[in-house]
């Protein structure tokens, strides 16, 4: 092998360097000795040979622990690996002088050997009985119990009696469901399987996934895959065998990773279904017995009942982009008809002002990549923002067309209040308000950080223009769809492929 | 709200509403039996998968939580790969619960539609219930 001779050349230089230091010095010490203090040959012999054994002694000890450092790396992979020894660091190879690629090789082989000895042990099914009790059983990472044919537990390893909280020895000679209290997702259960396989086959093996252990009080909640091995001819009397798959984190996420605000936005909703539910059947009503007054106070009720909708989900999003988890399935979609159902959504709340939305749309316009949902919020709060600072002004001007750039540009003018030169440039930070509007003008301040942030995350861009007293536009650019999977091909990303399977493409409009 | 825009073929369907919260029920059942659907209202999770398996409706609308087995639970149930025969009906997931998106992608994936429930008032649901046929 080329890197143990490499090794082996460098100790037998290194070697060769310290025996030539060490001789040399001793001849000099004879030399100085002679002629600094003039004492006979034989005298400063020993004196310099003193000096030169000590110096060696120490030199060799130096060096000793140089050439061993590889030897000890590797044996602290090993350590490392190993399950009864818990604690021991992985090496720090970069720090080796000597050897290094060696040791690199040699490591990497012994996290390998690691690797398929414990993926062995998971398809421990064939494997040798003695050999799996133990061997891999106790030095197995994965929980494990073996039965017999009255479902009586033989053995149980230090993995599963920590896994389950319950000591190995208090397992043995029990029931298996006297110690195992689970629950499965779907009436195939362990024990229907277990009695199915007793009945008949000779051997049978199965897998579950998400399963979980109903354990008692102050032990963490257990959530995991299991996969069974059954064999009714077994010399040990071990019919059957368990393994333990732990997936808590990953399969309780999505039933505890329900957050403060997701929880908050929930009790939020159940309220706003009921009001938006009861207007409607009131709506209904009211719209036969034709009294328009009544129909007028509706339609204002219905209009605010989608404003707070709209409001919780700007809750939620906002939390979602603190929190780096907003996510776009981007999709290949015809801008018109997105900013037409968006608007259509809208023109009530305008309506109830009396407010009209005008909508000007170029002929020409390419397919843009959008995540149909999320921009549909950026035109919500823009178009919202627009109705909410129109004051005296009855109008608002969409536009919508390819710009100088080659992007898809939308536009939104009002010609209402208009904004101070001073605030634009904090527009778009969180919770910030026009402090002179804010008594007359509701709002969160949250509605243009979020549209931004939102339009970022598209590829585009978001700008204003203000004149005070005269209204202001704001705009906001996207990505064609075909400049977007070009530039996804190129950077091999995924964003697109993701959003390539289409979620009834037509609804998603009600998704969120 | 015209009363007529519903498409004829929902008349007769069956709907299983799997919804505890008895208000948001009874305004779904309404609009539902309106449009022609023959519905049942279950709030208690285990026994709307019995439900469920009993009998053969052609839609299932199910909201996550409720009690005694979630309504993941109850959809994973459902969509087991190893349930023969398959089950027919449609399943459409009506939430008010906000999923982290990788979550709900996973829970899309294994149903025929999601909705937010705070988002439909109970006739944009029977339109919505319309489409998924």
């Amino acid at each position: 092998m080329n890197h143990i001779q490499q090794l082996r050349r460098t100790i037998r230089l290194g070697l060769v360097g310290v025996l030539l230091a060490n001789n040399l010095l001793l001849l000099g010490c004879i030399v100085l000795l002679q002629r600094v203090t003039s004492l006979s040959l034989l005298v400063s012999a020993i004196i310099a040979f003193i000096i030169g054994l000590s110096l060696s002694v120490l030199l060799s000890q130096v060096f000793a622990t140089f050439v061993t450092q590889p030897v000890q790396a590797l044996w602290q992979a090993i350590l490392h690996l190993s399950p009864t020894e818990h604690g021991v660091a992985a090496p720090e190879i970069d720090k080796l002088r000597l050897g290094r690629e060696l040791v690199t090789n040699l490591s990497a082989q012994v996290y390998q050997l690691a690797e398929v000895a414990s993926s062995t042990a998971k398809q421990q099914s064939t494997v040798d009985q003695s050999l799996t009790k133990n061997f891999i059983a106790q030095s197995l990472p994965l929980p494990l119990i073996t039965m017999d044919a009255t479902d009586t537990i033989l053995f149980a390893n230090e993995a599963a009696a920590q896994y389950i909280g319950i000591d190995a020895v208090n397992m043995i000679g029990k029931n298996i469901y006297m110690v195992l209290d689970m629950s499965f997702p779907s009436e195939d259960t362990f024990d229907a399987w277990l009695k199915k396989a007793k009945e008949s086959s000779a051997t049978a093996s199965n897998l579950w996934e998400r399963v979980r252990l109903n354990v008692r009080e102050e032990h963490p909640e257990r959530l995991f895959d299991l996969a069974t091995y059954y064999n009714r001819d077994n010399p040990q009397k071990i019919e059957t065998m368990l393994v333990l798959f732990d997936h808590t984190k990953a399969y309780s996420q999505d039933v505890q990773a329900i957050s403060f605000i997701a929880l908050s936005v929930h009790e939020l909703r159940t309220p706003l279904t009921l009001l938006r539910g009861y207007i409607e059947v009131f709506e209904e009503e009211i719209n036969t017995s034709g009294n328009p007054e009544l129909q007028d106070f509706m339609m204002k009720m219905r209009s605010q009942a989608e404003q707070l909708t709209a409001f919780v989900n700007n809750i939620l999003n906002v939390a979602r982009i603190d929190d780096d988890q907003l996510q776009l399935q981007l999709h290949e979609e015809q801008w018109p008809a997105v900013l037409k159902t968006a608007v259509g959504n809208l023109s009530l709340r305008a309506k109830v002002r009396g407010i009209t939305l005008h909508c000007r749309i170029a002929t020409n316009l390419p397919t843009v990549g959008v995540d149909h949902i999320s921009i549909q919020e950026v035109i919500n709060n823009i178009v919202d923002n627009a109705i909410k600072y129109s004051g005296e002004s009855k109008t608002i001007e969409i536009a919508t067309y390819l710009n100088a750039d080659g992007l898809v540009e939308t536009t939104v003018q009002d010609f209402g209040l208009g904004i101070s030169p001073t605030t634009i440039p904090n527009l778009f930070s969180k919770f910030y308000r026009d402090f002179r509007n804010r008594a007359q003008v509701g709002g969160t301040g949250l509605g243009l950080y979020l549209s931004k942030a939102i339009v970022t995350a598209h590829g585009g861009s978001v700008w204003v223009s203000s004149k005070e007293n005269e209204g202001s536009t704001f705009g906001f650019t996207l990505v064609p769809y075909a400049k977007m999977a070009e530039e996804m091909k190129k950077s091999g990303g995924d964003e697109m492929t993701r959003g390539a399977h289409g979620w009834i493409k037509n609804h998603s409009l009600y998704r969120r | 709200m015209e009363p007529n825009t519903t498409p004829q073929p929902s008349t007769g369907r069956t709907v299983l509403c799997i919804e505890d919260e008895h208000f948001i029920a009874e305004l779904y059942d309404r609009a539902l039996t309106k449009a022609g659907y023959i519905v049942t209202v279950i709030g208690d999770g285990q026994e709307a998968l019995k439900a469920a398996e009993a009998n053969d409706y052609d839609v299932i609308l199910l909201d996550l939580m409720v009690p005694n087995l979630t309504g993941i639970e109850i959809l994973r149930s459902l969509r087991n790969p190893s349930r023969v025969p398959p089950l027919r009906a449609k399943i459409i997931i009506a939430t008010n619960l906000e999923q982290r998106d990788d979550v709900r992608a996973d829970i899309e994936k294994q149903a025929d539609g999601y909705l937010v429930k705070a988002e439909l008032t109970p006739h944009e649901l029977v339109n919505f219930v319309d489409t998924v046929q």
